[in-house]
């Protein structure tokens, strides 16, 4: 048994009080003493109560009467097991050896707690049999809760000389002692004070060698019980050196699965404490750390997966969690990264041959290693993770990668490079960036600390920079790398790298984009006009739409951040966006791609890569500022190669993923795209493809079904909006349920153009289709507007009046594919903001301009 | 072409597919599922079956005990990944079956057919532990893109992973939806794969935060705008296997026994005959054995090489 004033063992909190208190007597506390006869209590008078030790081997509770002190009403041995009770806060009752029951009551809580801790001193040192329970009402009022405070406990035998009997009586012992807190931390405190334990495993080595079934699964049993308690001490304890093996030795055995045996110690002792050292580590604590971390996670992952609940499941997730971050923290301190990065030194690579294969294999390892690290820092909170991610920047991470992208050719390997990258600028986009230019103000205030400019000059200097560089490696990847899944993982990346939303809020200083793209509406319509209108030339040149440095300065921006993220976007529109949708700019791509080979295969392949690219075009356009991803993609005529994509000769997954662009675009209710498709035609291959599978119950069906459900949603919202206003009626149903708003804009004409063009032109076959109730709806939708607009012409002609919802404040959603129904309600809430704005009159004539420009070209 | 029937045989066996080969069957399964509508015709005879998660030896009892997909026609409801050990293996064993007998098996897509629930409920997990990285749950999370939502047996039975929607109360109105994205948190799509029937009058919040709860009106007049006699729906623990509800006009239908490993239940599949008579199968976990004949004791594989 332990002592008091070893905190581990203090179920009470008043230990070291008791050590001085009851070497003498305890202080008087004032009392009535009560003493039951005839099932009543009697009370004997009221006095003073001091707990007494006699000579250090006997103890009394004494009370002496008030009125006269030397008149003892009551001295009561504490011996035997008599159980005290104390009741709610002021009563102490119990009943002696002699069978009489006797209650004190206190006239203040403080003075039963004195009496209390007397009773556990007493308990711990003098009288080990006797017990101290409190018993209280429950919360609902209906019967009582008891705890123990402390009390005799019954331990399971640590005889060296264990059988199935001494077991069988353990396991009793550790179930019941689980049922009372006071009983488990004895509990708990033997087994971590004892060497329990070690006596457990040793008799599994006989009864395993002898072959007593009995005794393995009762062991087994046993283990899995104090697994049960879920105490970390226990759990640490038994994953050490000495233990791992002689525990899930016992845990191999399993009562639901009573003639078979897993086989944990076999591959722990093939594989798990002798890990990998890519780089020798010289710090030994860590090696246990590590070792201790691993062999957790295998019982929580394997030996115990499908015994644990959900308690011991998070006990052991968290011990794991606290030594990762310890793992990652000693990782940081000593030279491990700085040796483990000298590795893609390129000037260290070994002569002989056999020696450079090995060298080779290390880098490899290297950045499997790299990853785990990062990896293993994802449970990390948020602080830790960025330290960690910035020291690894700081110490060059980037020669990993560059090694990665550009030396390594093992998709596999890439692939954890790519991975390693997502988590770090998942965590934070400008994590890297940041560190980088952290570097660069170091280097300018060394260079000029007065020079103001230079500071900021610096991080202008974009096309050189980190990220810049990132974004360049990944879409080179994307465009060359057949392996499908690291092109999934680069698609990521990119989203995750390309989201205005993960580069704002996120760094110091927040950045409204709204804000931003007010100014920038009225940038482009000073500098639209003068556009040569790319879609003719063979170069497109990039200068026109350039960001000078000397404009960004005139900006002023909020802060550095939002200065970063302008420049940002403007470097990936003028820079990377050219090469990433190369494949989409060039003029026929159907032609192309049967060019470069005849082959199926090859023509699949390289669907594949259209899907991504097409899904981005659909990314950049909801996504980004409206004004910039628009010019790009409008002068550089993607919509074109998206919507010829359809109706080519090419996979259906990929022709639908096109429609669903072109259905995105549609449903951003942009004039400028609304114009740019039908005036190009853009529809056409989308009714092509109806056509095809009209009479089909398949995902082409649906998915061109759920196009025109859009747009007759759209349109009838629009209706009953006039018709709303009219008739003085609140509230309307689209028919699918969804609430409309009954607000009045005109911002539906888009789509009420749309379906009156698309009837004119495709009504034919639209007319197949009547049996779609909606569809009946876009004919007759689109018939009846007739008088009001005679022909598509006159509806751009007289289009002025349309404002346009300019909204850039895109849906923070990493699916792409969820952006249509998203989009869809989006509609419904958002229509008034930009009504009044000045920017747009401008803004719409040099459009107006451009498209002229367009369609005289075409 | 690939050897289906080898690698159906190494599924079995719980063998490692190598990455390259299942992203064949991937793509090769999208080519098949998209030109499914979002409630797929089957005809009679068929045996629908529940959730199966990730219990692959449980499945393969499935088989065993309903006749095998040599000779059965099967529709699945759902569920196939995630809490077992090996969803794997049970998703790509569909798969293979479905590319190899196209016209016995229709698999719909339940609600943890999805990135965001895979991520949390194991088959991410399994997939990085037995891959090292997460390139195939990638391939299958696009494939569960195009699965089915719901089928229709003879026109008379509606199958569906969850229950009903407010939203879209008719099959064709469920046709219009562009199934091809990860399921949305709201709307008819969500509804159908999470929504639950339960003793309510009328469209309730769902406890588990996504689609709704439905009572016997909202069956009713489904059964009657439709004109099927049947809803046959997956998504809930049975401990009998399965369960009717609403007079008959509702069936819940659970497949993976000892649920977790630990739940203690049986599993049922019910049969439809062509005169549309219903006949439940019942079946309980049995300890699995591997080609030797030694038993297999369920367990997730330990993560690959340890770095550091």
């Amino acid at each position: 048994m332990s002592l008091p004033g070893t905190p581990t063992t203090s179920p009470t909190p008043m230990d070291e009080d008791t050590e001085q208190a009851v070497s003498v007597n305890t202080e008087p506390k004032r009392v009535k003493v009560y003493i039951l006869e005839n099932n009543e209590w009697k009370d004997t008078g009221t006095g003073f109560c001091i707990g007494e030790v006699d000579e250090g081997k006997f103890a009394y509770l004494v009370v002496s009467d008030e009125d006269s002190p030397t008149e003892t009403l009551l001295k009561s041995k504490l011996e035997g097991n008599i159980e005290y009770q104390r009741q709610e806060e002021t009563l102490i009752v119990w009943k002696d050896l002699g069978g009489k029951d006797i209650a004190l009551s206190f006239e203040e809580s403080m003075g039963c707690d004195t009496l209390c801790e007397f009773i556990v001193h007493v308990q711990r040192n003098i009288e080990s049999n006797i017990s101290l329970v409190t018993v209280k009402s429950s919360d609902n009022g209906l019967g009582s809760v008891h705890d123990i405070i402390t009390g005799p406990v019954t331990l399971p035998s640590n005889d060296q000389q264990q059988n199935s009997q001494t077991l069988l009586e353990a396991l009793k012992i550790l179930n019941e002692n689980t049922s009372f807190d006071f009983l488990k931390n004895e509990t708990i405190e033997f087994i971590l004070q004892s060497n329990y334990i070690d006596t457990l495993i040793s008799h599994f080595h006989k009864a395993e060698e002898e072959k007593i079934p009995k005794d393995l699964f009762l062991l087994s049993n046993i283990i899995k019980t104090l697994i049960l308690y879920n105490q970390r001490d226990i759990l640490e304890s038994m994953v050490e050196d000495d233990r791992i093996m002689g525990i899930v030795g016992i845990l191999e055995y399993d009562t639901e699965y009573p003639t078979s045996k897993a086989n944990h110690r076999k591959y722990l002792g093939s594989k798990g404490p002798n890990f990998k050292e890519v780089i020798p580590l010289e710090n030994e604590d860590l090696k246990i750390i590590m070792k201790k971390c691993f062999r957790l996670q295998f019982l929580k992952d394997v030996v115990l997966v499908r015994f644990l609940d959900d308690h011991n499941f998070n006990l052991i997730s968290e011990i794991v969690m606290d030594l990762e971050t310890c793992i990652i923290d000693f990782l940081q301190v000593g030279t491990f990264l700085d040796r483990l990065i000298e590795l893609y030194d390129t000037k260290t690579l070994p002569e002989s041959s056999s020696e450079k294969e090995k060298f080779v294999q290390k880098r490899k390892d290297g950045i499997r290693l790299l990853q785990q690290c990062v990896q293993m820092s994802i449970n990390l909170d948020a602080v830790d993770r960025s330290k960690f991610y910035k020291t690894l920047v700081r110490k060059g991470l980037f020669k990993v990668l560059d090694y990665a992208f550009h030396m390594e050719t093992d998709s596999n390997v890439r692939i954890l490079a790519t991975d390693t990258i997502i988590t770090i600028i998942e965590h934070d986009i400008l994590l890297i960036h940041n560190v980088q230019n952290e570097d660069s103000f170091k280097r300018q205030h060394k260079s000029g600390p007065d020079d103001k400019s230079s500071h900021r000059k610096y991080p202008q200097d974009y096309s050189s920079s980190t990220d810049s560089k990132l974004l360049l490696i990944l879409s080179t990847i994307l465009l060359s790398d057949r392996s499908p899944g690291l092109r999934e993982q680069v698609v990521q990346a990119l989203n995750t790298l390309l989201h205005p939303e993960g580069c704002v809020g996120n760094g110091e200083g927040s950045y409204d984009l709204m804000g931003r793209s007010n100014y920038e509406a009225k940038k482009t319509s000073e500098d639209f006009p003068s556009f040569s209108y790319g879609l003719n030339s063979d170069s497109i040149n990039l200068n026109n739409y350039h960001y000078s440095s000397d404009e960004m300065n005139n900006l002023e921006p909020e802060s550095e951040s939002e200065f970063q993220v302008m420049e940002y976007f403007a470097n990936f529109y003028n820079k990377i966006a050219p090469i990433l949708f190369g494949p989409l700019i060039k003029k026929d791509i159907t032609t192309e791609m049967a060019e470069i080979d005849g082959q199926i295969e090859k023509v699949t392949k390289d669907d594949l890569l259209l899907i991504h690219l097409v899904k981005l075009v659909s990314f950049v356009c909801t996504e980004h500022d409206r004004v910039l991803s628009r010019r790009f993609i409008l002068e550089n005529g993607i919509l074109d190669s998206v919507s010829k994509l359809i109706g080519g000769n090419h996979m259906m997954q990929l022709r639908l993923t096109a429609v669903r662009c072109i259905k995105n675009l549609m449903c951003l209710d942009d004039k400028y795209y609304h114009r740019y498709m039908i005036s190009k035609n853009l529809y056409a291959p989308v009714f092509k493809l109806f056509q095809e599978n009209i009479d089909k119950n398949n995902l082409a069906n649906s998915c061109i079904q759920d196009f025109f459900r859009i747009i007759i949603t759209e349109c009838r919202a629009y209706q009953n909006d006039g018709h709303n206003r009219k008739e003085k009626t609140n509230g309307s149903y689209d028919g699918n349920g969804n609430d409309v708003k009954t607000n009045v804009n005109n911002n539906r004409t888009n789509f009420t153009i749309l379906n009156k063009y698309l009837v004119q032109t495709y009504g034919d076959v639209l007319r197949k289709a009547t049996d779609i109730p909606f569809i009946q709806d876009m004919l007759e939708t689109g018939e009846e507007n007739q008088p009001d607009h005679s022909s598509f012409e006159n509806s751009i002609e007289g289009g002025n009046d349309i404002s346009v919802n300019m909204s850039t404040d895109g849906f923070a959603s990493n699916h792409l594919e969820d952006i249509d129904i998203k989009n869809v309600k989006r509609l419904h809430s958002e229509i008034e903001h930009f009504e009044n704005d000045p920017h747009y009159s401008g803004d719409q004539l040099a459009f107006k301009k451009s498209v002229d420009q367009m369609n005289a070209s075409t | 072409m690939m050897d289906l029937d080898k690698i159906i045989a190494s599924l079995r066996d719980g063998k490692h597919i190598p990455e390259e080969t299942v992203f064949r069957l991937c793509l090769n399964s999208q080519e098949l599922l998209m030109n499914e509508g979002n409630v797929t015709q089957v005809d009679t005879p068929v045996t629908i079956c529940g959730d199966i998660h990730g219990q692959l030896h449980d499945l393969l009892t499935l088989f065993e005990k309903s006749g095998g997909v040599e000779k059965t026609r099967y529709i699945f409801l759902g569920d196939f990944v995630d809490r077992g050990f090996y969803s794997l293996e049970s998703f790509l064993l569909l798969l293979c079956y479905k590319l190899r007998y196209p016209d016995r098996i229709t698999l719909i897509r339940g609600n943890h057919e999805t990135r965001q629930i895979t991520k949390v409920y194991g088959f991410y997990d399994e997939v990085v532990r037995k891959y090292g990285n997460s390139n195939v749950w990638r391939y299958c999370c696009e494939v569960f893109d195009y699965l089915s939502l719901g089928a229709i047996i003879n026109n008379s039975i509606f199958c569906v992973h969850g229950g009903l929607s407010p939203d879209m109360t008719t099959v064709d109105e469920i046709r219009t939806i562009d199934r091809k994205q990860e399921v949305p948190h709201e709307g008819a799509m969500c509804d159908l794969l999470w929504s639950d029937p339960e003793d309510v009058d009328t469209w309730s919040l769902s406890p588990r935060g996504a689609g709704f709860l439905f009572g016997k009106r909202e069956v009713d007049q489904f059964l009657e705008k439709n004109n099927v006699e049947l809803i046959a729906r997956a998504h809930q623990l049975v401990m009998e296997g399965y369960k009717e509800m609403f007079d008959g006009g509702l069936v819940t239908v659970w497949s993976a026994p000892n649920y977790c490993y630990r739940c203690g239940n049986v599993a049922a599949v019910l049969k439809i005959d062509d005169d549309l008579n219903r006949e439940y199968t019942i079946f309980e976990a049995v300890q699995a054995q591997n080609e030797v004949g030694n038993a297999i004791i369920p367990t997730k594989k330990s993560q690959m090489d340890y770095f550091l």
